[in-house]
């Protein structure tokens, strides 16, 4: 608990960006606040079904029906079971309206999505962040490569991470451990591409799993049950890696079950001068003060509370003059791929669980333009040996059926592409001032849709899923494409865009709102457009780098 | 819809089911003692599950209980249909079937699979016993680590081994 109201900085949210935020913070001297609106959770001691056989986790770790009724969004989840339920939000109490439908996939508690992330981190290159100028989409990106290299290298030198360089201007080169290995279809896949396709290969993700011992921590021990929690600290989460680096330095207050109302604007200053927290528990409200706040709260969380702190200066929401705020929400979509299986390479197997896919980087509108859609889409690949449900539907039985129904069953595999979203003005949030929370805090309206240029792109990627794999000589081929209810990729984006000009963006090239200069929004809020790869890399980046500036500028007496 | 869930459920209906964890919990902590079944169908299938998976180098299924588990899941995971399909089937198979020869047994099942195998899930008994059977049985911590191989922690990944002699599919 804070025992005092004062701080130099107050970081709001303690995920992937909060954990950077307080880190890069602490680490440079400041008395740093970080507030989580839900639970604590301790590294390790509080990963309590993180070594459970699915035996031992109650109904044997299948979701109940009542599980269900109280988490109808999150159940829907393909990593939400009994041994991860507790990292997921209670829909009831954290509900929502949908104008449009949207699945928001949350966990409200110290290390928020940090600790149930899927881990992938590429960087983006120029092709990325000069795509919106060179198309007429959107505004412009403030940045350029060269602007967040050096950060990026920052946060994978700490992270660890590990994966394959395939030295392709679309994924510009990573500091990496050594890849986990690819399996036999995964190396067949591979060989068959590098023949059939100059433009297309098959690589191991970038992801923040360690192959090897980094800091103490890791290697990855082959569970691939990273959502319960990492007893040996083999992926990054704040809980592990950032919030301890921050709380050794001594200078860091972390405060959970404290839900952020609004800031604190100070008219006569014209600056803000902190936040007002709502207890989540005695629902009790206190004030917070610091020289600077970040904002990561989380992409959607983040633009509610500055929608939610209206003043004379700011009637719409704090940095909107522009009118931006809470508009151009986007999420990728995966809804075109391919399944297949192979009859071959039945002499090889693999042992243990690997916590990360392999990876088939983009390669539409890199070398040529195509004419059906701007931007593209990277595709996650997932083999296995089958296992005894082969054995469901056949008519046999008796010893020899069940001999051969416990050895490994043929290849397969099962791959979808993640594709990039653009900027529609008109997908966003807003909030509904009549249907507060028990907080006293304004539930927010979601809106979003895709739109043709995605379902182009979706069309393609099914096309091209089923081309690759056909070069491969796989069997049984099943390209589909359906359809996706966005926020299902769990990457949203944009509501508070970073650009150039304060008439048509909220924050500035380093995350600092135009109008509100002591402010700074480092999560997914900020994004301009969403490239095809996973983004965390990118807001860890950010984050760091606006620490850097702000703390710079408090030095100059700039804020 | 395929998505990843779906695709490694493959055949399995009752993989899918919403109600699977609850008929999980009951049998993990509830008495052998059946409720939905008369002692005599128990015992009919209590035979069946072991003419599908008996014992070789690992257990038979009844050895996990996996009769019980399907009087527990039947009722609580298959459609009106199915239960119907179901009852009928065993009533059908005959009360003595428990008491028949093995040779008897295997003839008498694979004669009803033969009946079976054209028809829809829902229509078929022999179908739907051998989804539950298996799930039962390999959910089950003898199937799971007797029957398959199961390491909690395996210490770490290899991707491409020679498959070892009589190397058993990973649990999970």
């Amino acid at each position: 608990m804070a025992t005092s109201n004062t701080f130099d900085a107050i970081v709001v949210g303690s995920g992937m960006s909060g954990g950077w935020a307080a880190k890069e913070l602490t680490e440079k001297g400041l008395k740093t606040l970080v507030l989580e609106r839900g639970r604590n959770i301790r590294h390790v001691v509080d990963y309590t079904t993180a070594l459970k056989d699915p035996w031992q986790l109650p109904h044997n770790n299948r979701a109940t029906t009542a599980d269900k009724a109280a988490q109808p969004i999150q159940s829907t989840l393909y990593l939400y079971d009994q041994s991860t339920k507790g990292m997921f939000v209670d829909d009831n109490k954290y509900g929502y309206e949908q104008a449009q439908p949207f699945n928001w996939y949350r966990g409200y508690h110290v290390g928020g999505r940090s600790l149930m992330w899927s881990r992938h981190v590429f960087r983006y290159s120029d092709i990325d962040f000069g795509a919106n100028e060179r198309e007429g989409v959107g505004i412009d990106w403030p940045i350029r490569y060269a602007d967040i290299a050096p950060w990026y290298s920052h946060i994978e030198r700490f992270i660890g991470a590990s994966g394959d360089n395939p030295k392709l201007p679309q994924l510009p080169e990573q500091i990496l451990q050594p890849p986990f290995e690819m399996n036999a279809l995964e190396k067949h896949l591979r060989a068959s591409m590098e023949k059939a396709f100059t433009d297309r290969k098959l690589i191991c993700s970038s992801a923040a799993v360690l192959s090897r011992e980094h800091n103490g921590r890791g290697p990855c021990q082959g569970r691939d049950q990273c959502a319960r929690g990492c007893p040996y600290s083999a992926y990054f989460s704040s809980n592990g890696v950032t919030l301890p680096a921050a709380a050794a330095t001594g200078n860091l207050t972390l405060q959970p079950d404290s839900v952020v109302h609004s800031l604190i604007y100070d008219e006569g200053k014209s600056r803000v001068t902190g936040v007002r927290v709502v207890d989540v528990n005695t629902h009790k409200t206190t004030e917070y003060f610091a020289r600077v706040v970040f904002m990561c709260a989380s992409t959607l969380n983040s633009t509610a509370v500055l929608l939610n702190t209206r003043t004379a200066r700011f009637p719409n929401g704090l940095g909107n003059d522009s009118g931006e705020l809470g508009h151009n929400l986007m999420d990728h979509h995966n809804g075109g791929g391919a399944t297949a299986s192979y009859s071959g390479l039945k002499d090889r197997y693999y042992r243990g669980r690997r916590a990360t896919s392999m990876y088939i980087p983009r390669f539409r509108n890199i070398a040529k333009r195509e004419e059906k859609f701007l931007r593209g889409y990277g595709y996650e690949v997932y083999t296995g040996r089958g296992n005894w449900t082969r054995g469901v539907d056949s008519p046999e039985f008796g010893a020899d059926f069940k001999n051969e129904i416990t050895l490994p069953g043929e290849w397969s595999l099962y791959t979808e592409g993640y594709g990039e979203t653009l900027p529609y003005h008109d997908n966003r949030i807003w909030l509904t001032h009549d249907k507060p929370d028990q907080w006293g805090i304004p539930r927010l309206n979601i809106s979003m849709s895709y739109r043709d240029n995605e379902r182009a792109m979706a069309k393609q990627m099914k096309d091209d899923a089923v081309e690759i794999l056909q070069a491969a000589g796989l069997e049984n081929i099943q390209g589909f494409n359906r359809e996706i209810v966005p926020g299902s990729v769990i990457h949203e984006m944009g509501t508070a865009r970073m650009g150039r000009d304060p008439k048509t963006s909220v924050l500035n090239a380093h995350n600092q709102i135009h109008a509100a200069p002591n402010v700074f929004v480092t999560d997914g809020s900020c994004m301009v457009s969403s490239p095809t790869q996973n983004p965390s890399l990118t807001y860890m980046a950010l984050t760091a780098r606006a620490v850097d500036y702000a703390v710079t500028q408090m030095k100059a007496g700039a804020i | 819809m395929t998505d990843r869930r779906a695709f490694l459920r493959g055949a399995s209906v009752l993989l899918g089911s919403t109600s699977l964890g609850q008929v999980m919990a009951a049998f993990a902590a509830g008495p052998r003692k059946a409720i939905y079944f008369s002692e005599s169908e128990l015992g009919v299938l209590r035979a069946l599950v072991d003419v599908i998976l008996p014992a070789t180098d690992s257990p038979a299924a009844s050895a996990a209980d996996t009769h019980y588990f399907i009087d527990l899941a039947l009722p609580a995971c298959a459609t009106a249909t199915a239960q119907k399909t179901f009852r009928e089937g065993l009533t059908a198979l005959g009360a003595g079937y428990a008491t028949l020869t093995p040779a008897e047994q295997v003839a008498k099942l694979k004669a009803r699979a033969e009946k079976d195998m054209p028809l829809d899930y829902e229509q078929s008994f022999f179908k739907i016993l051998k989804d539950y059977t298996l799930v039962g049985y390999f959910l089950s911590e003898i199937g799971a680590t007797q029957a398959l191989a199961y390491i909690r922690v395996p210490g770490g990944y290899q991707g491409d081994l020679p498959l070892a002699p009589n190397q058993k599919a990973w649990a999970i």
